[in-house]
């Protein structure tokens, strides 16, 4: 059980290119915490250099008030997960859960005594006398994670824990999962690029892009106020719509309708305007104060729909209830709620603050 | 006929003739020689010509009392065995260095060296190997003939143990690892085991080509007693008197069986998968 | 990184490289030396062999058995190998496709044991099968004291040669055969291709690779085989004296070891052309 902090964490490769860009991050002591990312933007190889599997060419990485930058793997106290679980083939359950244990060399009685309490935690009491290969995805899962759990180590390293699970099972290993690891408490970092799985099962959540963390924040803060437009574009099943606005006469304008700004900003001013589909209302008839276009598309996607408005600046999403569906060809207008208009800086991408 | 069967059915009957005959006659061309090798060692007086089936195993008694012949596949075995013994160490610990190091020119290297072998054979080297052995004193020496046939052998099998450890997942090894496992431990609790049935085909392959070797036994040894099957069944018939069948035909058997058994374990275990270019 | 490190890796593979720098890399380079050296194991050069330049190499061009021995190689080549056994592999792979499942396994099996078992027993085999007095083969034919070895050496060896090797071919082209699309060729049956068009049209493009790595492969093999030397010994008159058994004659048993590094390294050069011409192949189908 124990904290783990990033200072300036680098991780440069022979050929110039820069994995892991001068990260600095706190994780709490027991605390579940996810790294989301697009592919190649560092976070398995975040993941990895934090286990010691890759060397870190630049700053420090302490697990618990230990300093580990230049520590071997096996010496860190982490246990890993792999996405494909990397249970050994030719051993039984049993002796892959107790693995960790003979390498600590502690007598095989006794280890395969708190392999198989361990495993009897997870539900693998009868499958003790069995090859990896036997088993289902889900118990291999468990098997794994039994393994890590095994050794009592200070942080577990999950690296995409469900990828590997049939789509109906994914569901319920996040809910098995996010249960364990409060019971547990362990300091626990997960990699995903799936971000409905880091929002469900994330105490925090580090947004990487480029080597870069570009948000820190709770589930909440990441989904309900990106910190910038990348963020805002990769979090949320549905894209959130981001349009240019200029300011004038303290309205912001579109092309597809006039908003209310806000009093700070003065006239003139270019921003993108960030609206979710899931935060703006639909109205057959005209309202003020909203977006209006032409119903396109109509998705559905089981209890609401997502419609598609062909406005004047280009297509804009609405989620609907199901009951409410409009007509493809109407006109349509979609209000915000308020307080869920996001204004993006138009240069930078970042968040204008309130 | 062609009015009542029809044109296309005439056809195909006298293709289908013509295929038979064919595969008749290639059967009697091919398994002509073999019948000498399934008959003789059981009949009663064995010679050249394929006997009428009789059985009687006294032509193996004659084997037995012969001081050469088992002892010969001793040798055999010994050269075998060593050769596959070494051929596996070396080739499998090389095979994982090339694996999962990335060492300058790997590549090139690796098919430099199988290059190498293809064109340096027993054949083609006869000559600087003799006259090397020779200098060193080392004709006659059934160590120096083992290293000798392992070094021929080594390329192929590195090559085939590279593409074998190469599926065997790094996160195996990476997992033991971040237990804490060294380097030898990680090699002997996980990657050896994995790539044990790689490790015995290259095994079985070894076995299987030195087994029939005969160059090379034939310039590097001169003793008989320590000369293996494949060259003392060439003495068995040498100019001059009339060769013993009854051992001849027996030692030939039992010379044989080892090597069919392990094509026969070979394609049980894995089919026979045609690695095609590489010969084996 | 599985924590091998690079010092521990370069480790790992010494041995295997010193075997295969000692009896492959030093063998070949030393061919180089010895080929301009006149080097004879008994005599006056034993002890002191003298540098001669390019003298083995014109004494080779100049020895009629060394011309006769690289006619015969071609011969033996070309005909056992080249000829006979692609063709009577592909031959075989083609036809079995269509018969009964015994049929093939039977043929199979027996073409395959041929190939199979060791060397020296076919060899034995195949004299039991010729002998002038006791083989079957007279027998059958009813042709007794015919020699055939003595009187027929090179047609001998090529007809061994394709028993023994066929097996090799025939696996080669029926896994290409199985490797043509179906697809393909029931497109050409709907098009009312007979089989002799369908054959040219659609089967050949897809097997004409392996048709080339196949001979490129059978000829290094053949060229290389020092078979003859156990069933012909060369003989009678150095009429079935292919090239292995020319440079064992001349060097191990002849005793002439400058001489015969000079044709082995001939032997060397030839085999790398063949080998150069294989990889490119393979190299250019996507191996």
């Amino acid at each position: 059980m124990a904290a783990i902090e990033l200072a300036q964490l680098e991780k440069t490769y022979p050929g110039g290119v820069r994995a892991v860009d001068g990260l600095s991050l706190t994780i709490a002591d027991g605390e579940f915490f996810a790294l989301l990312g697009p592919s190649g933007c560092g976070k398995t190889t975040l993941l990895r250099t934090i286990a010691g599997l890759e060397d870190a060419t630049g700053g420090t990485l302490s697990i618990g008030e230990r300093d580990v930058t230049r520590l071997a793997p096996g010496q860190r106290d982490v246990a890993m997960v792999f996405q494909d679980y990397a249970l050994f083939p030719h051993m039984t359950v049993l002796d892959n859960i107790a693995y960790p244990l003979r390498i600590k060399r502690i007598a095989r009685p006794a280890r395969h005594e708190r392999a198989r309490q361990t495993g009897d935690g997870l539900e693998l009491a009868e499958l003790m006398a069995r090859r990896p290969a036997e088993l289902s995805g889900g118990q291999q899962q468990r098997v794994a994670l039994a393994r890590a759990v095994v050794a009592h180590p200070s942080a577990f390293l999950f690296d995409e824990p469900l990828s590997n699970l049939d789509a109906r099972l994914r569901l319920s290993a996040r809910t098995f999962l996010k249960r364990l690891q409060r019971e547990l408490g362990v300091t626990t970092i997960f990699v995903t690029h799936d971000q409905a799985e880091a929002l469900a099962m994330a105490d925090r959540i580090a947004v990487m892009e480029a080597g870069r963390i570009r948000q820190v924040g709770t589930p909440r803060e990441v989904f309900g106020r990106p910190a910038n437009t990348f963020v805002a574009n990769f979090i949320g099943s549905t894209p959130m719509n981001l349009l240019p606005a200029t300011v004038t006469d303290h309205r912001l304008v579109l092309a597809a309708g006039s908003l209310p700004a806000p009093d700070h900003l003065a006239d003139g001013t270019r921003v993108t305007v960030g609206i979710r589909p899931e935060y703006l209302d639909f109205s057959a008839t005209a309202v003020p104060d909203a977006l209006t276009g032409t119903v396109g598309i109509v998705e559905h996607l089981g209890t609401s729909s997502l419609v598609t408005l062909e406005t004047e600046g280009g297509p804009v999403g609405v989620v609907v209830p199901e009951d409410d569906e409009p007509a493809a060809g109407a006109p349509g207008w979609a209000v915000p709620r308020p307080g869920r208009v996001l204004l993006y800086d138009t240069e930078s991408g970042d968040l204008i603050p309130d | 006929m062609r009015r009542i069967l029809g044109d296309a059915v005439v056809r195909h009957v006298l293709s289908r003739l013509l295929l038979y005959l064919f595969a008749g006659l290639v059967l009697v061309f091919f398994a002509l020689p073999l019948l000498w090798l399934v008959l003789t060692p059981f009949a009663r007086t064995p010679s050249f010509r394929i006997p009428a089936p009789s059985f009687t195993l006294h032509n193996f008694r004659i084997l037995l009392d012969n001081p050469f012949a088992l002892r010969s596949i001793g040798n055999s075995l010994i050269l075998a065995g060593g050769t596959a013994l070494l051929a596996v160490v070396f080739a499998g610990t090389a095979a994982y260095a090339l694996s999962r190091v990335r060492l300058p020119g790997r590549d090139a290297l690796l098919y430099a060296i199988l290059l190498l072998s293809s064109i340096v054979t027993g054949t083609a080297a006869m000559v600087p190997i003799f006259l090397m052995l020779f200098q060193l004193h080392l004709i006659d020496n059934r160590l120096a003939l083992i290293l000798v046939l392992t070094g021929g052998l080594l390329p192929s099998a590195m090559f085939i143990l590279k593409d074998f450890m190469d599926t065997v997942p790094k996160s195996y090894e990476e997992s033991a690892r971040v237990f804490g496992a060294s380097p030898l431990q990680i090699l002997r609790h996980v990657v050896a085991p994995v790539v044990r049935p790689g490790l015995a085909t290259i095994a079985v392959w070894a076995v299987v080509q030195v087994w029939g070797n005969f160059l090379l036994p034939y310039i590097l040894l001169q003793q008989q007693t320590k000369q293996p099957a494949a060259v003392i069944m060439y003495t068995f018939y040498d100019e001059g008197g009339q060769p013993n069948f009854a051992l001849i035909s027996t030692f030939s058997l039992l010379y044989s069986v080892p090597v069919v058994a392990a094509y026969l374990l070979v394609n049980r275990r894995y089919g026979f998968r045609f690695q095609g270019g590489i010969k084996g | 990184m599985a924590g091998l490190g690079v010092g521990r890796a370069v480790l790992f593979v010494v041995p295997a490289l010193a075997l295969i720098a000692a009896f492959l890399v030093f063998p070949a380079l030393w061919t180089l030396y010895l080929g301009v050296l006149k080097y004879d194991v008994t005599g006056s050069n034993a002890a002191a062999p003298e540098f001669v330049g390019l003298h083995n190499y014109t004494d080779a061009l100049a020895d009629p058995q060394f011309a006769n021995s690289v006619l015969l190689t071609l011969a033996f080549v070309g005909l056992s190998a080249v000829i006979g056994q692609n063709g009577l592999g592909f031959l075989l792979a083609a036809t079995l496709r269509r018969a009964a499942g015994w049929v093939r396994t039977l043929v199979n099996a027996t073409v395959l044991l041929s190939w199979i078992l060791p060397g020296t027993v076919v060899v034995f085999l195949w004299q039991a099968l010729l002998d002038r007095n006791g083989g079957t083969l007279n027998a059958l034919l009813g042709t007794p004291g015919a020699a055939w070895t003595l009187d027929h050496p090179l047609a001998t060896i090529v007809v061994f040669n394709v028993w023994r090797g066929t097996a090799f071919s025939m696996l080669l082209y029926s896994a290409a055969l199985d490797a043509v699309p179906t697809s393909h060729l029931e497109t050409a049956r709907l098009y009312g291709s007979g089989p002799l068009r369908t054959f040219r049209d659609v089967v050949l493009p897809h097997i004409r690779g392996h048709i080339l790595t196949n001979t490129l492969l059978i000829t290094l093999w053949t060229f290389n085989d020092f078979t003859p030397y156990m069933l012909t010994g060369g003989g009678p008159d150095h009429r079935s004296e292919t090239l292995p058994v020319y440079v064992y004659r001349t060097s191990i048993e002849g005793g002439q070891l400058g001489f015969g590094s000079a044709i082995s390294l001939i032997m060397l050069v030839i085999n790398l052309v063949i080998a150069l011409f294989y990889l490119r192949l393979l190299r250019r189908r996507g191996g």
